[in-house]
């Protein structure tokens, strides 16, 4: 009996789920009562809604207040097809059976996401979520004001359902019940695969996600048209349902935030949560809509009161909580298991020696003639100041080349310019013989680079192990369905983890980890990509001796079973000990490169490290 | 001394930056922290004006203990601090970027009256300029606006966050010659520097940083002159300790014990 | 020739009510970064309320200004206070669901008190006009622009000469160095947001005279404001009076050329327009997307 409370208790989740769905199923089998079921049917609508929404902005982060657009265009797509171009004749015989043109109308909404969402999604915060507004209130006024196609304001009228009057509702009910399900599905498919993972990502970084080889301008409309592809199909179930559409019902704004209100309820970012939100939601709708007048007299609760209860429920929930009621209820288990966990690990660092590092493709390749990466007269200017003024300079490979400097010398720029976070205004950069300066951050990713930041990026949400297994060395269509864990790329994850001594912390949550935890999860996060080279921003940074030790071992490691490294550094005994050759900037330009003797021997660099000496005379007039 | 700071720790969540700093500034003085990189500098002046709070350890002022307060209260006390770089409001004119260093005691017209027009005339630039938006300055007279802000609140001590950053020679002329005119005004100057010429060239005493800790204090030529300058900035703090402590300069300030004579 | 004339001066008054109406928006996300929704349902509110005013004691609706402003000061400390003030520093599609959410409940309240049917305050002058040769100029449309240039010169003038001006311009430009100062980022965004809502004050003041509304108007208003700050910069209060002119006019246009249906679909498509070609606006700084330098 005990074991069966148990069972309980840790699946309750699952148990509910199973429990509404079934009761979904057979309910119409048990009762006849139609209002129940027109409450379940518009339920089932919104949860195809959230589901869809969830794609977008709970697993991509960008938030759309306009998803309705899709209802809509589902919704006319069908009217359009069933009433206007397969219609009835002047006799009223024939036409064609709505039902048919559902695949239609999904197909159209996701042909208007796949056009649309490569223009809006470029935007990003604010101007994203009004863009998707926009989009929401522009399709509305032209379908209003395209009368010839739409009869605009008076509205399209489908033809009634041809089934025997005892059906009743019960083929839009399963169909709503098939597309809900089929929605979920695919969510939970996405969930599951390197798609849904990149999805994640982007969320939680977008820029370090490109960073790690994420395509994320193609993950981003797939994830948009992927978003509203059920939600076309629903809109023309609904369409024949209703009987008739009209714009503003059809691509109504309120709605669209209701939509938004469901998933905060549920949980954003979940599989059910949507779903639960939704029969939450929509049920509360429809009672306070036609029962509170009931129950508490005429007036009391009408149009008006239900605006204010659900503008305060959606104020509340973004105010209390902001992750939805799953979430919430998982962060509270998870908070406590996480102390558990940290407490059993302590606080002694291990580090696993990396026993096989799979170069085989590495050695296989033939590695051209030439320095890995050269940078060719590279300019940068923000505003008036010339952070990098005509760098030139190579990296050969096999090398662990240092480029120091004082503060404000341009490191960073540098760097982030090499990688593609930014855009250079003059120069060329070149790397393994081909020219790189135009390209996305991912696609040099995808060549070989791999670089870390001077305050760690990790996914923060996500797991160690999921951070790890994140990165991708290349885009393949294919690989966007695989597993996002899968067999082999686990053990090489938790094989790199032992390497950077983190592997006891793989199903930490990776925002939970201190500064110099971080930085080890980002390089077994980086050599996950198998880079040719590896830019390191103040590795040694904010960590302590013996972690540099550790660290400068693992470089050393690495180089010698092939790694290029170029690092940027403060740390003057780290660079001269480790680094050869060593390059110095100065003001945006090199000064300097050679041996670690030479450039600690060479008095302009020691100028650039100490201050100019033509202060002295101007000293001595002052002080006399 | 006017400013102290005694075993003070203090970091910005990842791990602490200072790690038992012991420092001590005299009235009158102007004082110049120096050291690599990531030595926590900064850091310092962030405690001494409050925008960062020590974990531990005392900072005080005027025999005052100030550690862990307002910057508000702190700017009330007469600590002002002068950031290393975009202090300024660029939509703002010269004039007004300057008024704004009164804010706290906005309401006594007449007196911030008084002190804008003397700051005016220390800092030619903000009479010359006035009307002009702050965002069409070049750099160094832009830093000139700024000190001219922070002595809107005639304070006792201007603490300067790498004065001599992104500047060219001549700015920097014009840069010392202002911190001496504020010497010479009677104000306590605590400036963290990455130029060490320049920096200590300004100075009366130097301070060197490492990891965090003060490895060596004394008067600033003397800091500036010890052949173990060029070592710390490339060889490590543990290569120039062994040999300060030969040379018998003046003895290292330090929150632990250094390597042995 | 004279309907041409005609169109454009009526699309600058009323570019000239839309300015101040689009003047507290962009003042608002100047300083806070956030979005604010419910600025339209704020609008109606006041209208409403100046409505409510005139038909009750006969009170000039755009007299009415004078109450409403300080009103709808209050009221916008009351939200800032209760809600605004703990999502400060969240991703931006908070504030615009939460405000979005208080937009809900103004327009219910709104609902409630005076019902979903078509107002409009119409006072003696209502229907008179002035003539300048062949052009006839409503003289509300008039009086209302008069009123709104004289409010958004007091509004540039306090932001130029007081202390609190130059506050909210150092906040909106570089907080920490705002802080550095002793100014405390809490009770300017307090005032900021205050005033950006006393803004729709003496708007809606004007707007209650110049078109009907009921409580579902505000997505008109939200859609023509918002268009307005995003061409012309968010957080910029010049390029808003430019923004406002623009769309005026344009709006004017597409209504006597193309047709009055077509012209609520002006402001969102500038806003696609805008947001996709030039982000910043015409005169809006350009939003860094940062990167650790």
């Amino acid at each position: 009996m005990t074991a069966a409370l148990g069972f309980a208790g840790r699946n309750a989740g699952r148990l509910a789920v199973a429990g509404l769905l079934l009761t979904i199923l057979v309910f119409p089998v048990i009762s006849d009562n139609r209002y129940y079921q027109t409450i379940i049917i518009l339920s089932l609508l919104l949860a195809i809604m959230a589901s869809g929404w969830n794609i977008i902005s709970g697993f991509a982060g960008y938030v759309s207040l306009g998803q309705t657009v899709f209802l809509g265009i589902g919704a006319y797509t069908t009217a359009i097809l069933s009433l206007r171009v397969f219609g009835p004749d002047e006799f009223g015989q024939g036409g064609a059976n709505p039902f048919y043109f559902i695949p239609v109308s999904a197909i159209v909404a996701g042909l208007f996401a796949a056009a649309v969402g490569p223009i809006i999604m470029r935007t990003r915060g604010h101007s994203f979520v009004i863009l998707t507004i926009a989009f929401l209130f522009v399709m509305q006024l032209i379908v209003l004001n395209w009368t010839d196609l739409t009869y605009g304001n008076r509205g399209l009228s489908l033809p009634l359902p041809d089934w025997p009057r005892e059906w009743g509702n019960l083929p839009f009910y399963y169909i709503f019940f098939g597309i809900l399900l089929l929605s979920v599905a695919m969510s939970w498919w996405i969930r599951r695969t390197k798609f849904g993972m990149g999805l994640i990502a982007i969320r939680e970084d977008e820029d370090k996600a490109a960073s790690v080889g994420v395509n994320t301008p193609i993950y981003k409309v797939l994830a948009y048209i992927a978003s509203a592809v059920w939600i076309g199909a629903a809109g023309g179930v609904y369409a024949y349902y209703l009987s008739f559409i009209d714009p503003r019902t059809m691509f109504d704004i309120v709605y669209s935030v209701f939509v938004v209100l469901a998933v905060l309820l549920g949980g954003r970012g979940t599989i059910w949560g949507p779903v639960i939100g939704a029969f939450i939601l929509e049920p509360l709708n429809q009672v306070t809509n036609n029962d509170f007048d009931r129950w508490f007299g005429e007036g009391i609760w009408d149009a008006n009161v239900r605006l204010i209860f659900f503008g305060a429920l959606l104020m509340m929930v973004i105010l209390f909580l902001p992750r939805g009621i799953i979430p919430s209820v998982q962060d509270i288990f998870r908070k406590r298991r996480e102390s558990k966990m940290a407490a059993e690990v302590g606080a002694r660092f291990e580090r696993k020696p990396l026993t096989v590092v799979e170069r085989g493709a590495l050695e296989a390749r033939e590695a051209p003639a030439g320095p890995l990466l050269e940078i060719r007269g590279v300019e940068k200017r923000f505003g008036g100041v010339r952070a990098v003024d005509g760098v030139t300079l190579a990296v050969e490979r096999g090398s662990i080349t240092a480029l120091i400097g004082p503060n404000g010398s341009g490191k960073t720029t540098l760097f982030n310019l090499i990688d593609g976070t930014m855009s250079s205004d003059k120069g060329e950069i070149w790397f393994e013989g081909e020219r790189v300066d135009g390209l996305a951050p991912y696609r040099r990713a995808h060549l070989g680079i791999g670089r870390t930041f001077q305050i760690t990026r990790l996914f923060r949400q996500m797991t160690v192990l999921e951070n790890v297994v994140a990165p991708l060395s290349s885009f393949s269509w294919r690989h966007l369905g695989a597993d996002a864990v899968s067999g082999p790329e686990a053990e090489r994850a938790h094989e790199l983890l032992g390497f950077v001594g983190m592997h006891k912390f793989a199903s930490h949550r990776a925002g939970a980890l201190s500064f110099g935890q971080g930085k080890l999860v980002e390089l077994a996060q980086i050599l996950m990509l198998d880079p040719t080279l590896i830019m390191l921003d103040e590795p040694a940074g904010g960590i302590n001796p013996t972690l540099i030790a550790h660290m400068e071992e693992m470089i050393r490691e690495l180089n010698r079973q092939g790694t290029t490294f170029l690092i940027v550094e403060h740390n003057m005994p780290l660079v001269l000990g480790l680094c050869d050759p060593v390059c110095v900037l100065a003001r945006g330009q090199t000064i300097c490169t050679g041996t670690p003797d030479r450039v600690q021997a060479d008095p302009a660099v020691l100028d650039a490290y100490l201050g100019e000496d033509f202060v002295l005379e101007q000293k001595a007039e002052v002080s006399s | 001394m006017l400013v102290r700071l005694d075993d003070v720790f203090a970091g910005y969540g990842g791990g602490d930056v200072l790690q038992g700093l012991d420092l001590a500034v005299e009235d009158g003085s102007v004082t110049c922290i120096v050291g690599p990189n990531g030595a926590g500098k900064s850091t310092v002046l962030r405690v001494v004006s409050g925008l960062l709070n020590p974990r531990k350890g005392a900072v005080h002022f005027d025999g005052e203990p100030i550690g862990g307060r307002d910057p508000g209260d702190i700017l009330r006390l007469g600590i002002v601090q002068v950031p290393q770089s975009h202090g300024l409001f660029p939509n703002l004119t010269v004039r007004e970027n300057v008024l704004m260093g009164a804010y706290v005691i906005r309401r006594e017209r007449k007196l911030v009256k008084e002190r804008y027009g003397q700051v005016a005339e220390i800092f030619s630039i903000i009479s010359e300029r006035g009307d002009e938006k702050a965002g069409n300055l070049s750099g160094g007279q832009r830093r000139m606006v700024e000190f001219g802000r922070s002595l809107m609140l005639d304070p006792r001590v201007v603490l300067l966050d790498e004065p001599s950053l992104g500047l060219d020679p001549k700015a920097l002329k014009h840069v010392s010659n202002s911190i001496e005119l504020m010497k010479q005004a009677g104000k306590t100057i605590v400036l963290v520097e990455q130029n060490v010429r320049f920096g200590l060239r300004l100075s009366t005493h130097g301070v060197v940083m490492e990891s965090g800790r003060v490895l060596l204090v004394g008067e600033a030529a003397e800091v500036l002159a010890n052949p173990e300058m060029a070592d710390l900035f490339f060889g490590g703090s543990a290569h120039a300790e062994a040999k300060t402590g030969a040379n018998g300069s003046p003895p290292p300030t330090t929150g632990e014990d250094t390597t042995a004579e | 020739m004279t309907q041409l004339i005609q169109t454009l001066v009526l699309g600058l008054l009323l570019g000239g009510v839309y300015a101040l109406l689009a003047s507290g928006l962009t003042l608002i996300f100047g300083v806070m970064d956030v979005i604010n929704v419910a600025q339209g349902a704020l609008i109606i509110l006041a209208a409403f309320i100046t409505w409510a005013l005139w038909n009750e004691t006969g009170l000039d609706p755009l007299f009415g200004v004078f109450v409403t402003t300080p009103l709808m000061f209050l009221v916008g400390l009351l939200i800032y206070m209760t809600t605004i003030r703990w999502i400060q520093g969240k991703p931006p599609s908070t504030s615009v669901i939460l405000t979005f959410g208080l937009a809900l409940v103004i327009e219910g309240v709104m609902g409630m008190v005076w019902t979903a049917t078509l107002h409009r305050a119409t006072p003696d002058y209502f229907n008179q006009s002035f003539t300048i040769g062949d052009i006839y100029l409503r003289k509300s449309q008039v009086y209302g622009c008069a009123i709104a240039i004289g409010v958004l010169v007091i509004l540039y003038v306090m932001l130029k000469v007081t202390w609190l001006g130059r506050a909210i311009r150092a906040v909106s430009a570089n907080m920490s160095s705002a802080k550095l100062v002793g100014v405390d980022p809490t009770t300017v965004a307090a005032l900021t947001f205050a005033i950006g809502v006393a803004t729709t004050g003496a708007g809606g003041s004007i707007a209650a005279v110049l078109y009907p509304f009921l409580p579902g108007s505000h997505y008109a208003w939200i859609s023509r404001i918002l268009g307005i700050i995003v061409l012309g910069g968010m957080g910029s209060l010049p390029g808003a009076v430019i923004g406002a002119l623009l769309l005026g006019v344009a709006e004017t246009m597409t209504a006597t050329y193309i047709s009055p249906q077509w012209a609520t679909m002006v402001p969102w498509a500038v806003i696609m327009l805008v947001l996709l070609l030039r982000p910043q606006g015409l005169m809006g700084q350009k939003l860094r997307e940062d990167v650790a330098l």
